[in-house]
C-alpha cells in the first residue's frame, strides 16, 4: 500500500467514533437511495409496459390528428395492406389492425355509452393484453362473428353475461345510422376500473360491415420486442409510412404524453428530495474533516516545516474523504441492496398504495429488482457531494503556514 | 478539630502490566489553619492523595473525614456539595473555563451554589482585587498570562471563603517571580483569613513557605516535619 | 435558577467557541428545515388542489344516493324520496349548500360526432352555491332555472362534437322502463375546468327539463352537500344522516372517492417519513458535533465537575447546546421556507408536464400550500428528535471522572 494511502487510512481511525457517524451519514442516505431508485424505476418500467401492453403499443399509423380527435372519419384507408408491409418490413409479428368509435350498448334492461373496438382476432392478442385478460367466456376467434367482448364492470352495468345479447347502436363512417346485434362471447377483467367500465371489443369484419368502414381502420397497432428497442424500428416504420398517404406514424410517447410527463413530475419531485439527503450528507462530511484539518494545525505545522507542500496535504485530505465515502458507497449500495431484494421476495407496499397503483396500471404490490444502475447511482451522487464538500476543508490547508501553525496550537 | 483526617488510605493503579501503589497505607491528619505541603518526586503520590482529600478519586480503602465528614463513602451529589462549599481547587494548568471571562470564572461556583447576583458581583470584585486583578475582570482566559490564570484560579478558590484549599503544583508553569508572588498571596490568605492549605509541590520555595512538609515516596509518608515545632 | 443561567450561559458561549463548525451544521440544519417544509408546501398545494377539484368534480362534501346507486349509476337507483322532501328536511335541518341532481350517463350526438356523457340535470341557483364543474362558464350564458332548455357542455368536448354555441346536439338515454329517452337541445353555453378530461365528461341541462325527458316526476339520483372544510366532514355527515330517511345512502367524499381518500391518507404519511427521513441524514452530523464538542471539552467538563457542578448539569448543558443549535437552525430554515414559498406564491407552473399532472388528478399551476400543521410537525419532530440525538453524548459528558478529565491529555 503506498505511504499517502497509508497516513490517510490510519488518519480516518484516529477518531473512529467521528468517522463511524460520518459513514453512518453516508450510508443511512445511500441506503435509501438504492431503495427509493430501484423502487422508482422499477414503478416506472412497469407503468410503461402495463399501459402500453394493455392497449396502445409501442407505435401506431394513423390519419393525421386522430389521436386528439379520434373522429370516426380520419382513417387509414388500405389499413390491412399496410400491417403486412410492416410485417414484411420488419418482421415484427405484433402487428393489428383496430378501429374504435363511440356507440349506444343496450340489453334488455340498460343503455350504456361505450367506446366499441374492432379488432383483428388473429393478431390483436399479440398487441394487447385485453384477449387475454377474458376471465370468462372466450375471445372471437372469426374476424366475421357477431360477437362482442366487454369490460367486467360494463357487462355488470348492463346486467349482461356470455351468450345475452347486446344492441349497438351508433353512426357509421359517413354519419348515417348503423346497428347491429351482437353476442356476449366473453368478458374482461383489466383491474382498470376506466377500461372494464367503458370499453368493448368486436372482431373487425364485423364492426367494419356495422359501420361501413369498408378496408379501412382507424390504427394499425404495433409492438416491438421490448420499449428499449423501439428506435431500432422506426426508421423501418417511417418509410412503410411514407408510401402511403393520409397516414402518420405516432410513438407512444404522442400517443401517451401523459405517462412520460407523469413520470417527469414525479422524477423531479423525487430528485429534489434525492438532492437535499446529497447535500445533508456532504455537510456532515464537511464537518467532519474541517474539525479534522483544524485539529491537526500543529502536525500539519511540522509536516509543512518539513518541506510538505500545502498542496499535497490537501490532497491527503481529498484522499481521506474519498476513502471514507468509498466505504459508505460500498456498505450503503449493501444495506440498500439488502433492503430492496427483501422487498423483491415479499413485495413492497404502503396503507393506500393498492388505490393508488390502480390509477397508473400497477399492482398493489410491487417488487423491486436492483440494477447496477440502481445500486450505484445514488451512493455515486453521494460519493461525488463529499469529494466537492471536502474541498473547503482541503483548501484551508493552504492558509496555515508553518510557524504559524504550530504557535497556534 | 482536624481539617482533614486521612485513615489508612490504599490505591493502587494498573499501568500496563504493573501494579502501582500510589497511596500505601496513609495516614495523616491536618489542624484547621495549616499550610501543608505535600512534597514527592512524580508518581510519589501527593496528587493521588490531594484528589482523595478532595473526594475526587475513588480509594480502594481507607477512610476520609474533611471538617467532621466522612468524605469517601459519599454519593456524587453529596461531594459536589462539599466541594461547591468547603474546599477550593487549584490545578496546575486549565484552571479556568475558557468560555467564561475572569470575573464569570470566580463567580462561577458562587453562582452554581446560588448566590445572588449583586452579591456574586460584589464579592468578585473584591476578591480579584484582593489577588490583583482589579480592572481584569473582563478578560477571558485566552487574553491573560500564565501567572494573571492562576491568580485568577485561586481567587476562584477562595471566594466563597472554603475551610479548606488544595492545590496541585499551583506553581508548575510559571516563571519564578510569578510563582512567588502566588505563593505569598496563599501564605497572606493563610494568615489573615485562616484557611487551610494543602499544597502538592517540589517547588524549593513553595516548601519555604510552608508550616509542615509532608515527604511522600511511593505512595508512603516518609517524612512528617512540623516547622513551627522547629 | 442561577445554575440554569450559567448552564445557559455556558451553552451558549461555547456554541460560538468553534464558529466554522457552527455555521456548517447550522447550514446544514436550516436547509434540512427549508426542505422538510417546502417540499410539503409543494407536494400539499399539489394534494389540495387536487382534493378541491375531485371534491368539485364529485361534488360536496358529503352525497346522498340510492344505496346501489354508486354501483350502478343508471336511472334505476334514483333516491327512495322525493326531492322536495329531501330539500324540506334538509333545511328544517339547517343545512342550506346543498343541490339535488339527477345524473344519468347519456350519449351526446352532434351533426358530426357522438360521445359518451354523464348528463345533469341541476338547479342552477343552488349549484352555484356550490361550485362545481360546470360554473366556469367562458362562451355564451350559463343556465338559468331548472327548467332551462338548453345545455352548457365542456370546450373540449364541444371541439370534439365539432359544434359550438347556438348550435343544436341530441342527448339520448335511458327512461326507467328501459326505453330510450331523447331530446334535442341547444348549446347555450360552453365551460372551463381545470382538467381537461373534465371538460368532456360533463353536460348540464336543468333539472326539471331532464326529469320531463326521462319521465321521472320529482325524483333525483343525488344530493351533493357542502360543509365548510372539506377535511372535517363528520359533523356535516351526521347532521345529514339524521335528516335523511333511512333508505338512502349518506357517504363522505373520502369514501365516495378512494382514491382521493387515500390520497389525503397518503399525503399525510409521506409528511411524516420525509421529515423523518431528512432529520436523520442530519442527525448523524448533530451527534458527530456534539460527540465532538465533548471531545474536546474533556478537561473543562473535569474541571468544573471538581469545582462542584452536579453532573446532570454538565448533562443539560450538553443538551442546551444542542437546543439552540437546533432552534436556531430551525428559525432560519423556517424563515427560508416561507421565503420562498411568498416567491413563489404566484403559482409555479409546470404546464410542460401538464398531462402527466392530469394522470395524477392535478391541474398544471402548482401552489404551494403552507399548513400550520406540517411546519409544527417538522419542528416539533425536530427538536423532539434532536434532543433524543443528544442525549447520548450528553450522558456521555455527564459521567466522566474529575480526575481522569482532567489529567486526560
Amino acid at each position: 500500500m503506498n505511504i499517502t494511502l497509508r497516513l490517510a487510512w490510519r488518519n480516518l481511525w484516529r477518531q473512529p467514533r467521528r468517522t463511524w457517524l460520518t459513514i453512518g451519514a453516508m450510508v443511512f442516505s445511500n441506503a435509501i437511495l438504492v431503495f427509493m431508485i430501484s423502487l422508482q424505476f422499477g414503478m416506472y418500467e412497469l407503468m410503461i409496459d402495463n399501459t402500453l401492453k394493455a392497449f396502445t403499443g409501442h407505435f401506431q399509423v394513423q390519419a393525421p390528428g386522430y389521436k386528439d380527435d379520434t373522429k370516426m372519419r380520419q382513417i387509414v384507408p388500405n389499413a390491412e395492406s399496410i400491417a403486412t408491409e410492416i410485417r414484411e418490413a420488419t418482421s415484427l409479428e405484433a402487428v393489428a389492425v383496430r378501429s374504435a368509435t363511440f356507440a349506444l350498448a343496450s340489453s334488455d334492461d340498460r343503455t350504456y355509452g361505450i367506446r366499441v373496438f374492432g379488432v383483428d382476432p388473429a393478431n390483436e392478442s399479440r398487441v394487447s393484453t385485453i384477449p387475454s385478460l377474458v376471465s370468462d367466456g372466450r375471445f372471437p376467434d372469426n374476424r366475421d362473428a357477431q360477437e362482442i367482448v366487454v369490460g367486467s364492470v360494463l357487462a355488470r352495468n348492463l346486467r349482461v353475461g356470455i351468450g345475452d345479447e347486446l344492441t349497438i347502436l351508433g353512426s357509421g363512417r359517413g354519419g348515417s345510422f348503423a346497428a347491429a346485434v351482437a353476442t356476449v362471447a366473453g368478458i374482461f377483467d383489466s383491474g382498470v376500473i376506466d377500461m372494464d367500465r367503458s370499453i368493448a371489443e368486436m372482431p373487425i369484419g364485423f364492426f367494419n360491415d356495422v359501420f361501413y368502414m369498408d378496408d379501412a381502420a382507424h390504427a394499425v397497432v404495433v409492438v416491438t420486442p421490448a420499449l428499449a428497442l423501439i428506435e431500432d424500428y422506426r426508421a423501418t416504420l417511417e418509410s412503410v409510412v411514407a408510401g402511403h398517404d393520409g397516414v402518420v406514424l405516432q410513438d407512444w410517447d404522442a400517443l401517451q404524453p401523459g405517462l412520460r410527463q407523469a413520470i417527469q413530475a414525479d422524477l423531479s419531485g423525487a430528485f429534489f428530495m434525492y438532492g437535499v439527503l446529497v447535500v445533508l450528507v456532504a455537510f456532515s462530511v464537511m464537518n467532519t474533516q474541517l474539525m479534522s484539518v483544524l485539529e491537526r494545525t500543529y502536525e500539519f505545522g511540522i509536516v509543512m516545516s518539513l518541506g510538505l507542500t500545502p498542496g499535497r496535504l490537501g490532497r491527503l485530505v481529498i484522499l481521506e474523504t474519498a476513502l471514507m465515502g468509498l466505504a459508505g458507497l460500498l456498505l450503503g449500495a449493501l444495506v440498500g441492496g439488502l433492503i430492496t431484494t427483501w422487498f423483491t421476495y415479499n413485495g413492497f407496499s404502503f396503507p393506500g398504495m393498492d388505490q393508488m397503483a390502480a390509477n397508473f396500471n400497477l399492482p398493489s404490490h410491487f417488487y423491486p429488482q436492483v440494477s447496477l444502475l440502481t445500486l450505484f447511482a445514488g451512493p455515486a451522487f453521494v460519493f461525488i457531494g463529499s469529494i466537492i464538500s471536502a474541498l473547503y476543508p482541503a483548501l484551508r490547508v493552504h492558509w496555515l503556514h508553518p510557524v504559524e501553525a504550530m504557535r497556534l496550537a | 478539630m482536624s481539617a482533614v483526617r486521612c485513615i489508612d488510605l490504599c490505591k493502587t493503579y494498573r499501568q500496563g502490566d504493573q501494579d502501582i501503589k500510589a497511596l500505601d497505607h496513609v495516614d495523616i491528619e491536618i489542624v484547621e489553619g495549616d499550610f501543608v505541603c505535600l512534597s514527592a518526586p512524580s508518581g510519589g503520590g501527593k496528587t493521588t492523595l490531594l484528589n482523595a482529600i478532595g473526594g475526587l478519586d475513588i480509594l480502594d480503602s481507607g477512610e476520609v473525614w474533611v471538617a467532621g465528614q466522612r468524605i469517601d463513602c459519599m454519593s456524587k451529589g453529596e461531594l459536589a456539595g462539599l466541594r461547591l462549599k468547603q474546599i477550593g481547587f487549584v490545578f496546575q494548568a486549565y484552571n479556568l473555563i475558557p468560555v467564561l471571562t475572569a470575573r464569570e470564572n470566580v463567580e462561577f461556583v458562587m453562582q452554581v451554589q446560588g448566590v445572588p447576583a449583586d452579591e456574586r458581583g460584589c464579592k468578585s470584585e473584591a476578591i480579584l482585587e484582593e489577588v490583583g486583578l482589579g480592572g481584569l475582570g473582563d478578560r477571558r482566559p485566552a487574553e491573560m498570562s500564565g501567572g494573571q490564570q492562576q491568580r485568577v484560579a485561586v481567587a476562584r478558590a477562595i471566594v466563597s471563603r472554603p475551610t479548606l484549599v488544595l492545590a496541585d503544583e499551583p506553581t508548575a508553569n510559571l516563571d519564578s517571580k510569578t510563582s512567588g508572588e502566588l505563593i505569598e498571596l496563599f501564605a497572606e490568605l493563610n494568615e489573615t483569613h485562616g484557611t487551610t492549605f494543602v499544597i502538592a509541590t517540589h517547588d524549593q520555595r513553595v516548601m519555604a513557605y510552608a508550616k509542615r512538609l509532608v515527604k511522600m515516596l511511593d505512595g508512603r509518608i516518609v517524612d512528617d516535619i512540623d516547622k513551627r515545632a522547629g | 435558577m442561577n445554575a440554569l443561567k450559567i448552564i445557559v450561559k455556558l451553552a451558549w458561549r461555547n456554541l460560538w467557541r468553534n464558529h466554522r463548525r457552527t455555521i456548517v451544521m447550522l447550514s446544514a440544519i436550516s436547509i434540512g428545515a427549508w426542505a422538510m417544509i417546502f417540499m410539503t408546501s409543494l407536494v400539499r398545494g399539489m394534494v389540495n388542489e387536487m382534493l378541491r377539484d375531485g371534491i368539485r368534480a364529485l361534488p360536496g362534501h358529503v352525497q346522498v344516493h340510492h344505496p346501489d346507486y354508486r354501483d350502478d349509476p343508471s336511472i334505476e337507483n334514483l333516491m327512495n324520496t322525493t326531492r322536495e322532501e329531501l330539500a324540506a328536511s334538509l333545511l328544517a335541518a339547517g343545512i342550506e349548500r346543498f343541490s339535488a341532481r339527477v345524473r344519468v350517463p347519456a350519449v351526446i350526438s352532434s351533426e358530426r360526432e357522438s360521445r359518451g356523457v354523464i348528463l345533469l340535470g341541476v338547479d342552477p341557483k343552488r349549484e352555484a352555491a356550490i361550485a362545481a364543474i360546470g360554473s366556469r362558464v367562458t362562451e355564451g350564458r350559463p343556465l338559468t332555472d331548472v327548467g332551462d332548455g338548453g345545455v352548457i357542455i365542456g370546450r373540449r368536448l364541444a371541439e370534439k362534437l365539432e359544434t359550438e354555441v347556438g348550435k343544436r346536439i341530441v342527448l339520448m338515454s335511458q327512461d326507467p322502463d328501459n326505453e330510450i329517452a331523447d331530446r334535442g337541445f341547444r348549446v347555450v353555453g360552453l365551460y372551463e375546468a381545470n382538467l381537461e378530461i373534465q371538460e368532456e365528461a360533463f353536460a348540464f341541462a336543468g333539472r326539471m327539463t331532464i326529469q320531463q325527458m326521462l319521465g321521472i316526476g320529482d325524483f333525483v339520483s343525488e344530493v351533493a352537500v357542502v360543509g365548510d372544510d372539506y377535511r372535517v366532514v363528520d359533523p356535516l355527515l351526521a347532521s345529514v344522516r339524521l335528516s335523511i330517511d333511512g333508505d338512502d345512502e349518506v357517504l363522505p367524499w373520502t369514501e365516495l372517492d378512494e382514491y382521493l381518500g387515500t390520497m389525503m391518507m397518503v399525503m399525510d404519511g409521506f409528511v411524516i417519513i420525509w421529515v423523518v427521513i431528512i432529520f436523520f441524514a442530519l442527525s448523524f452530523g448533530l451527534v458527530n458535533t456534539l460527540v465532538m464538542a465533548v471531545f474536546e471539552r474533556v478537561r473543562e467538563i473535569g474541571l468544573m465537575l471538581a469545582l462542584g457542578m452536579r453532573p446532570s448539569s454538565i448533562l443539560g448543558q450538553i443538551i442546551v447546546e444542542s437546543f439552540f443549535l437546533l432552534a436556531i437552525g430551525l428559525v432560519v430554515g423556517n424563515l427560508l421556507a416561507c421565503l420562498s414559498i411568498i416567491v413563489l406564491s404566484e403559482g409555479i407552473d409546470i404546464s410542460i408536464v401538464a398531462e402527466g399532472m392530469e394522470m395524477f388528478g392535478s391541474a398544471s399551476v402548482l401552489y404551494p400550500e403552507m399548513e400550520m400543521q406540517d411546519v409544527i410537525l417538522a419542528n416539533v419532530v425536530v427538536l423532539v428528535l434532536g434532543f433524543l440525538a443528544s442525549l447520548s453524548p450528553a450522558w456521555r459528558a455527564s459521567r466522566y471522572e474529575p480526575v481522569e478529565a482532567i489529567t486526560k491529555v
